[in-house]
């Protein structure tokens, strides 16, 4: 089998005979699911990893660059040697996947098989591929970069989406949907006091603040809470100091099980297991993962009680496949009843390794050694336990190597002297299959230190404990760097009864709880004090050598040392990035790249800064860490991004436009028709008889109160205040710097009331600029957004007021109702404003009503029309209307340089009055010669121009401007257009030249509109 | 190959000298182009380049490394090209492998007035010589086929700017590379130094004092700074129309190739590319607040993400590995301020780079080398200069450097 080490029948069922009390597992159900095509059976509960490891397989993935065979390291997500696709997601990290019945699991990254990968040929060159290789080499022909690059690109990277693209672009092999049904979502919720974390002090620090009265979330990415409890196996001694001493004496999984359920029974606490806090950021926002849910969690406080992670020590093959972090190790056996091996070696520094020794013996693995750098231990009747059970150990010695190829087969020790160095010449061999390391912890600080809480570097406990926190935020349990469960949990408790005081708005039971309460946290602040103490003593005491990274004469030759097995980067290369003067932690990182790879630093962090530390024989403290950034740990964008969710807004109209088969296109957020039948035969329409065209999209404000004339008068460059009631009036918005933002018109309904409208994209924009300005200048104006609300149709062309005339009994008569002004009154029986204004150049009327009529409105005008062989027209077709107008569309013909002279409405600025938005500097501008003028242009030939294309000089050697708007004219019978050009072209009659498909066309200034140029007929 | 078992020092650590003829403030591209020119055009040689925090550690090492030259105005246009000539020969320069990759870069339209701003666009640049053109949903398809071109996303991918040219550079190199060349030169490269005076009589610059107490004379000093070109500005009484916002941008895990263009939509204020490592780098237009912070923020990350859906709906279930802000120094116009200040001697911009100054690194050094050295403010950055607010000559980029890549 593939990646499975060849063993005897009795081998490859590697599960304990008797289910452990503390396993995950139902062994009475079983799965089915595929790994590289064939059948593999799990347990119910079984993670992908541990179902694998079970049936035989050892080798999980290639390495990213050397492609060496990787085997499980920590069991718990945080490293990268596991990374699978899993039914064409890849990158799953298989130690932390559950198994469901029926998936299908691949290898990443290797060819043709785990076993047998060809590209493991880059391993046997690597010592050709020093850091900062690719800086080095192909720089000069001919081995440029841009001839070989597309080769190591194709060699790069780890998991594949093909699969996945294929199937979302509508490629896939079925129905084009996505391969995997997902839904993504987003919850929110709001906490009094966080807890992340649902080891043992993360579990009393809930349920302290819980007693207290706080609304809790306790945040776990475990499907079981109890953190270690769950599977070191231990049989607990608890102080009867800590209040809990009734646990003592029971085994820990049990202790687990007790304390979940006492958190999950509470009324005001949620538990949130098998979920990642993925980022702390500003004001307590924490990001959650959960499957396929992104949870927003705010909290008022925060208890960080996310533990400490081992990592490996660096020596040579260290990578090599059944090379196990200890407490990894742990979960396989007690957690998923797996039996990793039959004779193991266990190598410490730190008292763990005691435990994970233990752990090994009561599963019935043999125990070949023992070894610590350490020359005592702080739990020396366990080492007697070990002795006795005739374990060689080893006190003093360190491991230098590994050997194996594909699989651990023994490895070498040395004993070690008082500077941590190998003695030379004590070499042993060890022979064994497992190797299990417990080299030591980093405080899990990641997500405390986005809150701007410190770490400093401990020389005694030689971890980074939390220092300086932030307010809100406190910590307990092995992230402050104390592995000791007495401590933890009343510095849980401690931590849950801060939090709980702390919070502004605490919901006090009775005076009697919170005296019990403030007495216990001072009991237990004294008694966290006083236990922290001995603890540190007694560290003194068994402190010995580190030993994180072996040195030893030629250790460099043939071996690798790994320090980052995401990105594999060795020993040799940190030193030498170091040397070459990457001595800064940050520049460090991004040239040799360690921490920078899936795991994001939690494998080689440490590694890396005693190597960096040596070499500049800086401390550790002064070498410091890189900067946490999130996500802790990789999150899907799917997660991420939730509800894929677009709004879209339609008009009152939108289904009568889909009856009558309308193009539709977007404008901004908004559908709209584009064209009805065709642009000719809508432009005849309107020309010649009438044209109705939905202009629902405009943005509608209404402004009113005592100032609201004073208010536009400062906001528009126009003046509005003298306007009289029942005139509308053109109006232009203009920046500080002069610039137009946003046209419309201004319509006075009354002496305190205007009705505005605005471009279709901006009247957001619009709303705010003037809600702004009416706050800033202190006027009695107040701003409606109305354009939900209102429907609008316009009606224009020479039959325009034969059409209405039937619907209405206002009249529409020129002398009663000229251009530019305005009525309220009833359209077929619907209230309305009509504004008489020309956008598209005929006679016209742009009526308003309330929106939930728009149907009833807009089929009654086309009934009514019949006979005057009404049609309704699209955007297009008002693009054509307009432009033969030469009516500027803001944003179009004007860009972010844009002035009002410089878009020929100079006649818009009205410097008379004493201020308004941009007028310092349009007065400025004014006295200046403009930079360039917009201008109308008459294409020679058949020739039509496109929006944005170059304008020339006449003789072509001039680069003078650009079309911003063109069309064919049916009325010039030729391509018509607007353009910003320099100043000079500014004339009647100038001849420029327009580069179209690479052609240089003749075209003619015209600075009068091209159609109506004296506006009879918008006034007929 | 000799060169790649050579061990070598990049730079060493230096002691401050007491004085130097010009200060550079800020080791990133820009700063360290600046001295590289210095010493290497002009024979200048005795430059302090100095950085508050590590090499590279403000925006050249927080922006997303994409090079182009496909802009909207003319000054830009000619500006952006002569850095992207540079760009392509930077590596040989320096003897230094920069990765530049020129992929080609795509900027997308999704609506009508995007695709007329497109064509502005690739009609200013053919006119001045820029490789770009328009293609449309058929062609886009077939060099990005990862990216959704039917009808289905609320707002369909309409059409496209295609500049072969543009890229994407490994950015640190960059800097590495330059630093090392200030130091062949015989240049300094002094980080973690920060400047926090510069010292000036009868309005003629005459040195720094760094936060260690030092006292550098020089007549000299070059503001070459991002998120803090106003501050360091304020320390001689220049007041900059420059209003900093964070930028922010992300990375995933790493995967097989599939997409070898630099994507942009400024409509979905998004823009996406795939490293040589296999990561995918996404990022953003800047955050619509003034602020200092380096922070991110996760608002911003659903937003890039969501985004970048929308264009890649195969992605929901890559993975973000790593989330990070920089800190864009806005201009009225989305233009820099380049060249000396009126009314003050020896204080010379380089500053005001919003989202778009990595890609004018190398130019901006040459020539504020060639300014510095020669006395006279060559003509390609005459248009940038600071007074142009004041004599309303601004340079509008905001079309096409508004969504940052």
């Amino acid at each position: 089998m593939e990646g499975a080490r060849p063993t005897n029948s009795e081998e490859r069922d590697g599960r304990s005979k008797e289910p452990s009390p503390s396993e995950l597992l139902d062994r009475s159900k079983m799965l089915n699911f595929e790994f590289n095509g064939r059948r593999m059976s799990a347990f119910e509960g079984d993670t992908v990893a541990s179902a694998l490891y079970a049936s035989g397989v050892r080798i999980f993935s290639r390495s990213f660059k050397y492609h060496r065979p990787r085997g499980l390291l920590c069991v718990s997500g945080r490293c990268p040697n596991c990374l699978m696709s899993v039914d064409g997601v890849p990158n799953v990290k298989a130690c932390t996947e559950r198994v469901r019945a029926g998936m299908k699991v691949k290898s990443q990254n290797c060819w043709p098989s785990l076993e047998h990968d060809i590209f493991s040929v880059i391993d046997k060159i690597g010592r050709f591929l020093p850091v900062g290789f690719y800086y080095k080499t192909f720089i000069n022909p001919p081995i440029e970069w841009s001839r070989v690059e597309w080769i190591i690109r194709r060699l790069t990277g780890l998991g594949d989406i093909e699969e996945e693209i294929a199937s979302a672009t509508g490629k896939g092999p079925k129905d084009g949907r996505s391969i995997i049904s997902s839904s993504f979502e987003h919850l929110n919720l709001q906490a009094d006091v966080a807890v992340i974390g649902g080891g043992p002090c993360g579990i009393f620090a809930a349920l302290e603040a819980g007693n207290a009265g706080a609304r809790v979330v306790l945040v776990d990415d475990q499907p079981a809470l109890g953190g270690h409890l769950r599977y070191s196996g231990e049989t607990l001694s608890i102080d009867v100091a800590t209040g809990e001493g009734a646990y003592s004496g029971l085994k820990s999984s049990a202790v687990a099980s007790t304390l979940e359920k006492a958190v999950r029974d509470r009324p005001n606490m949620t538990v949130l297991d098998n979920s990642t806090a993925f980022g702390i950021y500003e004001s307590n926002l924490i990001g959650i993962v959960r499957g396929n849910s992104e949870i927003r969690l705010r909290a008022e406080q925060l208890v960080f009680a996310t533990g400490a992670h081992e990592f490996p020590s660096v020596f040579q093959n260290n990578d090599l496949p059944e090379v196990f972090l200890g407490r990894g190790m742990q979960r396989l056996i007690n957690l998923y009843g797996v039996i990793p091996g039959k004779r193991a070696v266990v190598v410490s520094n730190n008292d763990s390794g005691l435990g994970v020794a233990r752990t090994l013996m009561d599963a019935g693995v043999k125990l070949e050694a023992y070894i610590d750098s350490r020359k005592a231990v702080g739990a020396p009747e366990t080492l007697a336990e070990i002795e006795d059970a005739k374990v060689q150990t080893f006190l003093g010695w360190a491991v230098k190597e590994a050997r194996g190829s594909k699989h651990v087969s023994s490895i070498v020790i040395c004993e070690v002297d008082n500077e941590g160095e190998l003695v030379h010449g004590t070499e042993r061999v060890v022979s064994c299959d497992l190797v299990s390391l417990s080299t030591g912890f980093e405080t899990e600080a990641w997500l405390l230190n986005q809150t701007g809480s410190r770490t400093i570097y401990d020389e005694l406990l030689r971890e980074f404990i939390p220092r300086e926190l932030k307010p809100t935020v406190y910590v307990c349990g092995d992230l402050t760097g104390i592995h000791d469960l007495n401590i933890a949990i009343m510095q849980g408790k401690v931590a849950g009864l801060s939090a709980a005081a702390n919070l502004p708005a605490m919901a006090r039971s009775t005076e009697l709880k919170v005296e019990y309460q403030r007495k216990s946290l001072e009991t237990y602040s004294r008694l966290v004090s006083q236990y922290e103490g001995k603890y540190r003593e007694g560290m003194k005491h068994t402190r010995g050598p580190e030993v994180l990274v072996v040195e030893y004469p030629g250790s460099d030759k043939m071996r690798k040392r790994f320090v980052c097995v995401c990105e594999d980067v060795v020993a040799k290369d940190i030193s030498l990035a170091t040397f070459e003067g990457f001595d800064d932690i940050e520049t460090l990182k991004r040239y040799s790249t360690v921490t920078m790879g899936p795991c994001q630093g939690k494998m080689c962090s440490m590694p890396s800064l005693h190597l960096c530390s040596r070499v500049t024989g800086r401390s550790i403290a002064q070498t410091g860490r890189t900067v946490s950034r999130p996500p802790f740990v990789p999150v899907a964008m799917g997660a991420l991004a939730g509800a894929e969710l677009h709004p879209v807004k339609l008009t009152g109209i939108h289904y009568k436009h889909i009856e009558l088969g309308a193009r539709i296109m977007d404008m901004g957020e908004w559908k709209r028709p584009h064209v009805y039948t065709s642009v000719e035969e809508e432009y005849k329409a309107v020309r010649e008889s009438v044209g109705v065209i939905d202009v629902s999209t405009l943005g509608r404000l209404d402004v009113k109160g005592r100032d609201a004339g004073k208010l536009l008068d400062f906001v528009y460059t126009h003046i509005f205040s003298t306007l009289k009631v029942g005139k509308s009036r053109y109006g232009v918005i203009c920046d500080d710097a002069g610039i137009v933002l946003d046209d419309g018109t201004v319509t006075r309904l009354s002496e305190t009331h205007y009705f505005i409208t605005t471009t279709t994209g901006n009247v957001e924009f619009v709303e705010e600029w003037l809600v702004w300005w009416a706050t800033a200048l202190r006027l009695d104006a107040y701003i409606t957004n109305v354009t939900a609300g209102l429907g609008a149709v316009n009606v224009a062309g020479p039959k325009a007021r034969d059409l209405l005339r039937k619907l209405t009994t206002v009249d529409l008569s020129s002398g009663a109702f000229p251009y530019m002004n305005s009525a309220e009154g009833e359209v077929a029986g619907v209230p309305c404003i009509l504004l008489r204004i020309g956008f598209v150049g005929e006679t016209g009327w742009e009526i308003h009503f309330p929106a939930e009529f728009g149907e009833y409105f807009w089929d009654t005008l086309l009934e009514a029309g019949k006979e005057f062989g009404v049609k309704p027209f699209g955007v297009e077709t008002q693009r054509v209307l307009r432009l033969e107008k030469k009516h500027v569309i803001v944003g179009q013909d004007t860009d972010a340089l844009s002035n009002p002279f410089e878009a020929d409405m100079a006649w818009t600025v009205k410097f008379e009055k004493e201020d308004f938005v941009g007028k310092a500097a349009l007065v400025a501008a004014e006295k200046k010669e403009p930079e360039r003028m917009l201008v109308g242009f008459v294409m020679k030939d058949s020739m039509v121009a496109h929006d944005g294309d170059q304008v020339f000089s006449q003789d072509g050697s001039r680069h003078i401007g650009f079309v911003t708007s063109s069309r064919f004219s049916p009325k010039v019978g030729r391509c018509v257009g607007m353009a910003l050009v320099s100043p000079e072209y500014y004339k009647e009659g100038s001849l420029i030249r327009v580069k179209s498909d690479d052609a240089l066309n003749g075209a003619e200034v015209t600075l009068a509109p091209f159609y109506d140029p004296e506006g009879k007929r918008l006034r007929a | 190959m000799r060169a790649l078992f050579r061990k070598e020092k990049m730079w060493q650590r230096h002691k401050l000298k007491p004085r130097y003829d010009v200060v550079v403030i800020g080791a990133g591209v820009h700063g360290l182009s600046i001295a590289y020119y210095l010493a290497k055009n002009h024979e200048i040689t005795n430059v302090a380049v100095l950085d508050k925090v590590y090499l590279g550690g403000g925006n050249s090492g927080r922006n997303t490394a994409i090079i182009r030259a496909n802009y909207m105005t003319v000054e830009g246009v000619h500006f952006y090209s002569e850095s992207l000539k540079l760009y392509e020969e930077l590596s040989k320069e320096l003897n230094f492998n920069l990765l530049f990759s020129q992929i080609g870069h795509l900027s997308l339209a999704h609506t009508d007035s995007a695709v007329n701003g497109l064509w502005r666009r690739a009609e200013v640049n053919k006119a001045l010589g820029v490789n770009s053109r328009v293609i449309w949903p058929d062609e886009i398809k077939r060099m990005v086929p990862a990216l959704d071109t039917s009808d289905r996303p609320r707002y369909p991918v309409k059409a496209a700017l295609y500049h072969a040219p543009g890229g994407v550079i490994r950015h640190d190199a960059v800097v590495w590379g330059y630093a090392r060349g200030v130091e062949r030169h015989g240049g300094e490269v002094h980080p973690r130094t920060e400047v926090i005076a510069i010292d000036v009589k009868d309005h003629q610059v005459t040195g720094v004092r760094t936060d260690k107490g030092e006292v550098i004379r020089a007549d000299c000093v070059v503001n070459a700074t991002s998120g803090y070109c106003t501050t360091v500005s304020k320390m001689v009484g220049v007041d900059l129309p420059v209003v900093t916002h964070p930028l922010q941008a992300c990375v995933t895990e790493p995967l097989k190739p599939f997409l070898d263009k630099v994507v942009v939509s400024a409509n979905l204020h998004v823009y996406v590319y795939q490293t040589d490592r296999g990561e995918l780098v996404m990022g953003s237009e800047i955050d619509p607040y003034s602020s200092y912070s380096q922070g991110s923020t996760l608002e911003t990350l659903e937003s890039i993400v969501a985004h970048a859906l929308e264009l890649f709906p195969g992605l929901r279930h890559v993975r973000v590995l790593r989330q990070w802000g920089g800190l864009c120094d806005m201009t009225p116009d989305y233009s820099p301020i380049l060249g000396e200040v009126d009314g003050l001697k020896g204080f010379v911009l380089d500053v005001g780079w919003g989202t778009y100054g990595f890609k004018a690194g190398p130019v901006s050094g040459k020539r504020i080398a060639e300014l510095i050295a020669t006395k006279r403010t060559p003509d390609i950055i005459r248009p940038f200069r600071l007074s142009r607010f004041r004599e309303d000559r601004l340079v509008s980029e905001k079309g096409a450097a508004a969504v940052s890549h």
